[in-house]
């Protein structure tokens, strides 16, 4: 080992955290050399002086502007999800009630006042359960929104939306951010594309349920438009009571209205 | 990291509690202020949080903390060097002036202080492959990997890093005091 090489490995020598044969040429030529001697023994007083440099703890501000990110973070998860499971178990719940209402309308043919009775009590049951998503979406809304503008920017946000619009078999937690990208985020352009991907998927009974109980929420018109395409595309006759009332809403926009009576005519 | 990036966020909580005291420790060392220190250090954490998703388990996970830890320095120091920085009064004493006080003087001779003077006479990028190299936890390769050189091109900068600090600190042992 000459004096160049020896000099660059010291600081891993002090370390000891050299492998034993470039260790032992090192202190070989150590022993040999008054000159890199000398160097390292400097050398190892200087780091032994930076090591002993002492450092005090961070404050407690620290401690709080870290871990109050990550409660929020932990907050936000929780509710996203439990917001996602209640979509898929009002939409399974809905698929479980098929056979009977199938059943209910076969045996309309020998009373169809009983199987009218039974289906409008569906409808009303349905209603109760997007009734109560719409109040999930709500209240989880304003706390998602803001912890959506405290994270990454609207590109990021609309490049992982995108990504996820390019997924073969995405599976649930994939429909799940899209379907909450497209209830939460603030930007229209992610809103719109997050919709845009789960045209995909929209033989799932959760994506229908989803589009629907954000539809009530939904602010912007040109959203509110491609919601109401998608749910006719889709075939979602159990968007009616809310096309109506989107219909019939003199503060929403004259174009969805007009959107939501042409879907009730579709439907 | 692979738990907080698969969506267990509590696993967060047990990575600040592990390391946010050598990462401040480094952190403060090579800015040579507490309160920038801290505020990098919540910044670090903070990326982190943000960026789990992107985590791959590739490598050391505090070789990729200190690489997150390297890019929120220089965006301070980017920003530090377009704002005027507000210090610390704690600080304050390590912020020599050229017409030192009875205090400063009496101060200086405590190696502690002569070193953190000298570490702070040297360039940024010395100071900071100088500092790298001293975490137990990271190897010559691994440093190499957070500066994005090769390992030799590691070892010669931080050799010529210690051979600097050497030359300032035993050259401010033998000033006389004011």
């Amino acid at each position: 080992m000459n004096c160049q090489t020896c000099r660059e490995h010291m600081i891993e020598l002090a370390d000891a955290k050299l492998d034993a044969e470039t260790a032992a040429a090192a202190r070989g030529h150590i022993d040999a050399c008054e000159a890199c001697r000398s160097e390292f023994e400097t050398f190892s007083l200087t780091l032994a002086s930076l090591d002993a440099v002492p450092s005090d703890p961070p404050t407690h501000r620290m401690r709080a502007q870290v871990m109050g990110p990550i409660e929020a973070e932990k907050l936000t998860q929780r509710n996203q999800a439990a917001w996602a499971s209640s979509i898929r178990s009002a939409a399974a719940s809905r698929r479980r009630r098929v056979p009977w209402v199938q059943f209910v309308l076969q045996a309309a043919g020998l009373c169809t006042l009983v199987a009218l009775g039974f289906i409008l009590g569906e409808r009303t049951a349905t209603q109760r359960q997007i009734a109560d998503l719409r109040a999930r979406v709500d209240t989880v809304g304003q706390l998602v929104e803001q912890s959506v503008l405290q994270k990454r920017s609207t590109g990021d946000r609309l490049e992982t939306v995108l990504t996820a619009a390019t997924t073969s078999k995405p599976d649930e937690r994939v429909i799940d951010g899209l379907i909450n990208s497209m209830a939460f985020d603030p930007s229209v352009n992610v809103r719109l594309n997050a919709l845009s991907a789960l045209y995909a998927h929209a033989d799932q009974e959760v994506v229908r349920a989803g589009v629907l109980a954000c539809l009530p929420r939904e602010t912007n018109p040109l959203v509110q438009v491609s919601m109401i395409d998608f749910l006719v595309a889709t075939k979602a006759r159990e968007a009616s009571p809310e096309l109506r009332r989107l219909a019939s809403d003199e503060k929403a926009n004259a174009d969805v209205r007009d959107s939501a009576r042409r879907a009730i005519d579709l439907l | 990291m692979i738990a907080v990036r698969d969506g267990d966020l509590d696993c967060m909580g047990e990575l600040f509690e592990r390391h946010h005291g050598p990462l401040f420790g480094y952190l403060t060392k090579l800015t040579g202020n507490r309160t920038a220190a801290e505020d990098i250090s919540q910044i670090v954490f903070q990326r982190m949080l943000k960026y789990r998703h992107t985590y791959r388990d590739e490598g050391k996970f505090t070789s990729w903390m200190y690489h997150l830890a390297r890019r929120c320095a220089s965006d301070h120091y980017r920003k530090a060097s377009a704002a005027p920085i507000a210090v610390d009064p704690s600080d304050l004493a390590a912020h020599a002036d050229e017409a030192r006080s009875a205090d400063e003087s009496a101060a200086s001779r405590d190696d502690h202080v002569l070193l953190q003077r000298a570490l702070s006479r040297l360039d940024r990028d010395d100071r900071e492959v100088l500092l790298l190299s001293r975490l137990q936890e990271l190897s010559f390769a691994e440093v190499a990997r957070i500066l994005e050189c090769s390992v030799g091109a590691a070892r010669v900068r931080a050799h010529r890093a210690l051979r600097t600090l050497r030359d300032h600190y035993f050259k401010m042992q033998k000033e006389p005091l004011t």
